[in-house]
């Protein structure tokens, strides 16, 4: 049976009915139409589906939607402001951070929940705040670097 | 050296913004109205029969609309070499892996697709099961494709030089066997596809691929649709690596299922069915035998290679030739014999990824040279400089090396580690290795015969000139080649990066053979430079009969157009165009006539300004058998060095350090260069340490999932100090060649030879796991 | 992409409603945490439970109590939090390092405590250290709240004490005494996102700081059915004089302890060699810290 939930995504307030079958991952996707939450496996080995519930990063397919009821979601949409790229998003775009782009969400997600938490974090801070993201193109250096630029502009 | 505006940079990509806000749109990202979605049957045996299929209890659900078997789909066969079609969309009477496709169904959700697919009721008949090449080689084995009896799909035999007579004129022969394990792709993006056939008879398929092209010819061929009716689209594309260059069995499924049904179908693979449809890099198992002079002179090679090819042939046969042709170079080798086999098995079928076919050969090659670099007791860097190729140099098998920088990557990478410093220097559970590679830039010769162009591209003006459009039909998959084309076009043109569009990957764009071989920059490159040169002339045409000023005097640079003789009066120009556009804010002014305004006189006088280019490789060397495989206008070389630590009380590897220097000829991009470099060592250290596909003893794949085939994390990979070495290739655009593929072939050797620096023991199988390094270091504590 | 198959939802106010509830459901219930394993699970098809009972809305389940030098550890309490703790890391370091070696940090962000225990699979990252911590767990349910320790609480893969109707609400950690030291190390084929190959984790407790071992726990995971302490290696530490002599002769006898498979992360041999190798390594660490630090140092 279909349950009510209400939760925030991006900041804005939703009243959906959903079946306790469906994925945070398929609700936003499918439902809020907010398809830059990416799925690349289902079973929280890649990040790809990565979003931030109640300010902490997590696979959205391993997320019943049922259990973000009344949750705060940010999802990769509501990372920039307007047309205004978040530092992460535009440190990623300059520094060659982003190659195929499928993993860009989830990374720039678990990112900028880093720098939240960890404004100056160190290399290997960096890598391990991003160690549940897979990427097979760029082999990282590019993203840790963006990250720790990202880091260096935020400060300022 | 030239100066450019707008090549050799460090331009952000222009994909970069759509991917870093979620707007870039992957396949399964694709929704139309009306659309159903689709699922296949697929084969839980590996071997068997087909006696019976039963749609019945599939076809009554309610919300299913099509069901499909290969009844309805046709028994054309198609691949990749025209020479082995040996796939059908739908097996008719066997299925020969576990996954191999049986049916599909389309309905009103996936849920109900997924479930009619459980109702389809198939009666099969096992038959034995060839796991390995062995097996499936074996007298009296059950043939798993009736055309090829003893189970050999392909085979090659090669002979340059004369390999008996010149091993004995050598001081040290040496023979090393070498085997790597199945490798998946590991792309993130899982394949997916929207189809669409309309009321005209007009199909568009968008779908996750490096080649719309082939997807194209395939789909229009096996569903007989006129091929002007079959529109491919590629939307943005979330990697590839070789797995995604050919068609697959879930396009085709999509097309026929929304032609008949007259809706637009979806259909995404889960992980577990893209390690079912693999399509990646090959188990090889190569025996080499190298013979080498005492002063260090490699003078013959004859290396032996059995590949398990899996259920159907896909790349197959290119796999096989690029498996000894990618041996020889980069050093001076007059004397080669190969002999190669492809073997059917029972397997999901194998085809091309980086580095296709010559990762394997390479790694065991770079390692026996250091070996024999030991017996000789020459410094492994010093050995390989001493048989290196140079600019001009031609290989045994007549590939013409038309530049390559592989001794300045060599000294490079020599001098930006420290070698000398360290090499046998370190201590115990340390060690440094290193190797070199070289790759093609483009394959010389399509898959198909054909004197098609490789590449053609077209851009049409803006009508008031602001807007370069440049169309296409290359495949950015995450490469960069929007970019690195759309700067090749700014560049040739005058004009700004940000005053072009990029629109590409579509079948309607033009001809390109795809994201293959290496082959965008140097062969999209060519067509777009010579459509931006074509443009640029009939600007300046334009431009010349207005202003009565020879075309020899004009160019366009930095979107104004420069007089070498001083600028002419041309406000009559400037007045009309500014009464053309009252009220306009972003009016040129100024002292230079502006691109905009050379553009809308163009346009004014010869009507939209389409400028267009084309490409294909000119004669190319090597006629014997098999020479179009390997042959390219221009090889990319590399050479890098690793460093490692053992954990000798457990075996684990940790690769710390790693220098690379990659030869690309000319660097458009130099961001995107290094990129491609450290993805590449990224795979190839997955590769090296980690990645096998398993299988079961019944022919399943035992590890279908990124948390039991493990690539690279963050964590594992450690940053790469990345040097573009630039030789300027004669064939390429502005000099560019590859860089894509052939960065990962130093890699998995530098790292073996490493960790012998460390600790002293040869590997012969891959990946090194801890567990078989371990068994390595207890073995040679126990001798 | 993989489904879900059908299946209900509740989210009781109450622990009482929610053990009614997993009662009335008998067996046909499951309780879902962070759902980071039983989700997976379930959509292979391994796990089909009729309802999924959330214990988002009672409380009390999601604290780190600390007193006199024990930690109560609300069942819902994610990993990241406990790898994150500064109690926990001051109180019981190898308890934190087992956490921050789970999985990675999505996954660390919604998997708990109470679901890495009562998954019980034999190559969970938290239950070695916790056994070597000599915690307890609390189950509520079937009218008869119980504790019962960790050490014997797993029965075999997948399987544990636990019954149906039962509900694990807290694992209790209790302080350690002083010159105790310990380690927590785990093999995998990755540095993040793995399951181990071989884990150890041991504990040392000293009677004084050059003193000689007065309690020893070494307990092995990934080499047999559940978690296993390495009794003869145990055995052999006691009463004894901390050098690396012992320590290697304390981890050549835990390689008996334990009865490894091959499976697709290891082979079985190269598991016992792993035992030998990690014994010897966290018990080397754990003297060091039980001799250096005053008071409970894991």
């Amino acid at each position: 049976m279909k349950k009510l939930i209400t939760f925030r995504v991006n900041d804005r307030e939703y009243e959906i009915a959903v079946a306790p079958n469906r994925t945070l991952t398929q609700v936003l996707r499918e439902d809020l139409n907010l398809l830059g939450t990416k799925e690349g496996c289902g079973v929280g080995d890649c990040g790809a589906c990565t979003v931030i519930v109640d300010g902490k990063p997590v696979n959205s397919c391993l997320v019943l939607a049922v259990q973000a009821d009344g949750s705060d979601i940010t999802t990769i949409e509501g990372v920039a402001r307007g047309d205004s790229l978040h530092t992460v998003q535009q440190t990623f775009v300059e520094m060659g951070a982003i190659q195929c782009g499928f993993c860009t969400p989830g990374m720039v997600l678990s990112a900028t929940s880093l720098l939240d938490k960890n404004p100056r974090p160190t290399e290997r801070e960096v890598r391990e705040a991003i160690s549940g993201n897979l990427c097979r193109c760029t082999g990282y250096q590019k993203i840790v670097e963006a990250v720790q630029e990202a880091s260096r502009r935020m400060k300022k | 050296m030239k100066a450019y505006n707008v090549i050799n940079t460090r331009l952000p990509r222009v994909d970069a913004k759509a991917k870093a806000t979620g707007d870039a749109r992957y396949a399964a990202d694709l929704a139309m109205p009306n659309m159903l979605y689709g699922a296949f049957l697929q084969s839980p045996f590996a071997h068997a029969k087909i006696l019976n299929i039963d749609t019945t209890a599939a076809k009554k659900l309610p919300g299913v609309r099509d069901v499909v078997t290969a009844k309805e789909a046709g028994l054309v066969k198609y691949g990749v070499s025209p020479a082995r079609y040996d796939e059908q969309v739908f097996c008719p009477d066997k299925v020969r892996y576990v996954g191999d496709e049986v049916a599909a169904v389309a309905a009103d959700d996936l849920e109900t697709a997924m479930e009619a697919v459980s109702l389809i009721k198939v009666d099969y008949e096992e038959l034995p099961v060839l796991l390995d090449i062995e097996s499936a080689m074996k007298e009296g084995a059950i043939a798993i494709h009736d055309d090829f009896p003893g189970n050999i799909g392909a085979e090659v035999h090669q002979e340059f030089g004369n390999f008996e007579e010149a091993l004995k004129e050598c001081d040290i022969v040496r023979t090393d066997r070498f085997v790597n394990k199945r490798q998946d792709g590991g792309f993130l993006e899982p394949q997916a596809c929207l189809a669409h056939y309309d009321l005209n008879g007009n199909l568009t398929l968008w779908t996750s691929t490096q080649s719309v092209h082939y997807v194209q010819r395939s789909v229009s061929m096996v569903l007989g649709i006129p091929i002007g009716k079959v529109r491919v689209i590629k939307p943005y594309v979330g990697g590839g690596f070789g797995p995604k260059a050919a068609v697959n069995a879930m396009e085709i499924a999509a097309c026929l299922m929304s032609r008949r049904t007259g809706r637009p179908v979806k259909m995404v693979f889960s992980r577990e069915q893209v390690f079912l449809h693999s399509r990646a890099r090959h188990q090889f198992f190569h025996e080499l035998t190298t013979g080498v002079k005492k002063d260090g002179t490699i003078v013959a090679l004859k290396n032996t290679c059995y590949l398990d090819g899996g259920a159907y042939s896909s790349f197959g046969i290119a796999t096989i030739y690029y498996a000894g042709s990618l041996l020889g170079a980069p050093y001076k080798l007059p004397n080669m014999k190969y002999d190669g086999y492809r073997v059917y098995t029972n397997k999901p079928t194998c085809g091309a990824q980086r580095g296709h076919g010559g990762v394997a050969a390479r790694a065991a090659w770079e390692q026996q040279l250091d070996s024999i670099a030991a017996e000789l007791n020459m410094d492994p860097v010093e050995f390989r400089l001493k048989n290196i190729m140079k600019t001009g140099d031609v290989t045994c098998n007549d590939f013409n090396m038309s530049s390559l920088g592989m001794k300045e990557c060599l000294e490079a990478v020599r001098d930006g580690s420290g070698w000398s410093t360290k090499k046998g220097k370190l201590p115990a559970g340390k060690g440094i290795g290193v190797a070199c590679g070289f790759f093609v830039s483009g394959a010389g010769y399509p898959i198909y015969r054909s004197e098609t162009f490789h590449s053609t591209a077209t851009i049409r003006l803006s009508e008031d000139g602001g807007a370069v459009n440049l169309y296409t039909a290359a495949a950015e998959i995450g490469q960069g080649s929007d970019t690195i084309l759309g700067q090749i076009a700014a560049e040739a043109l005058g004009v700004s990066l940000d005053d072009v569009k990029v629109h590409s990957g579509d079948t309607d764009f033009g001809v390109d053979l795809g994201a293959y071989s290496s082959r965008q920059t140097l062969m999209s490159g060519h067509a777009v430079k010579a459509a931006a040169e074509d443009t640029k002339r009939q600007v300046l045409e334009a431009l010349s009969e207005k202003l009565n000023i020879s075309i020899a005097d004009m160019d366009i640079a930095k979107g104004v157009v420069v007089f070498k003789n001083g600028n002419p009066d041309f406000s009559q120009l400037r007045t009309a165009y500014i009464k053309e556009h009252r009220g306009w804010e972003d009016l040129p002014s100024g002292g230079e006539l502006t691109f905009r305004e050379a553009a809308r006189i163009a346009f004014l006088t010869r009507g939209v300004i389409i400028g267009n280019g084309a490409y294909k490789p000119g004669e190319l060397g090597g006629k014997y058998k098999g020479a179009a495989v390997g042959t390219s206008p221009a090889y990319g070389c590399s050479a890098q060095v690793v460093e490692v630590t053992v954990d000798m009380e457990t075996g684990k590897v940790t690769v710390d350090d790693m220098t690379d220097a990659h030869d690309c000829g000319f660097a458009i991009n130099r961001t995107n260069v290094e990129g491609q470099m450290q993805g590449s060592l990224s795979m190839g250290l997955g590769e090296a340490l980690f990645e096998e596909v398993r299988f079961d003893e019944k022919g399943r794949v035992a590890n279908p999932s990124l948390g039991e085939y493990r690539i690279p994390t963050a964590l594992d990979m450690p940053n790469v100090r990345t040097i573009i070495v630039e030789s300027d290739e004669p064939n390429g655009p502005f000099g560019a060649k590859e860089v894509g593929e052939g960065a990962i072939m130093p890699t998995i050797p530098a790292i073996l030879n490493a960790i012998h620096d460390a600790v002293g023991v040869r590997i012969d199988e891959l990946p090194i796991t801890s567990e078989r390094l371990y068994a390595l270091m207890k073995g040679k504590r126990r001798k | 992409m993989l489904l879900l198959p059908k299946f209900d939802y509740e989210e009781p106010k109450s622990l009482p409603e929610a053990l009614a509830m997993l009662s009335e459901l008998r067996g046909k219930g499951r309780v879902i945490a962070g759902g980071t394993d039983l989700i997976v699970n379930m959509k292979k098809g391994t796990v089909k439970p009729a309802c999924l009972v959330s214990l988002k809305k009672v409380d009390g389940l999601r604290e780190i109590v600390g007193e006199n030098g024990a930690l109560a550890i609300g069942s819902h309490v994610t990993v990241s939090q406990i790898a994150e703790s500064d109690q926990v890391a001051s109180a019981f370091p190898v308890l934190a390092r087992s956490a921050s070696g789970l999985g990675s940090p999505l996954i660390r962000n919604r998997a708990t405590i109470g679901g890495n225990i009562v998954t019980a699979r034999p190559a969970a990252d938290l239950p070695p250290a916790l056994i070597a911590l000599g915690a307890q767990v609390e189950l509520r349910g079937n009218g008869k709240d119980r504790k019962v320790p960790l050490d014997g609480f797993f029965t075999g893969p997948g399987s544990s004490v636990i019954e149906p109707g039962e509900v694990l609400t807290e694992i209790i950690v209790p302080a350690a005494p002083p010159f105790t030291g310990g380690d927590y190390i785990k093999l995998g084929h990755r540095a993040a996102l793995e399951i181990a190959i071989v884990a150890v984790a041991s504990r040392l407790t000293l009677d004084k700081p050059d003193g000689v071992i007065v309690d020893a726990r070494i307990v092995l995971s990934s080499v047999a059915p559940t978690a296993v302490h390495a009794v003869s290696a145990e055995k052999a530490l006691m009463g004894q004089r901390p050098s690396e002599e012992l320590f290697a002769g304390a981890a050549s006898l835990a390689v008996a302890d334990c009865s490894p498979i091959t499976d697709i992360r290891g082979g079985a041999e190269y598991r016992r060699d792993m035992v030998n190798t990690l014994v010897k390594r966290t018990l080397l660490k754990a003297y060091h810290d039980a001799a250096g630090v005053k008071g409970g140092g894991a």
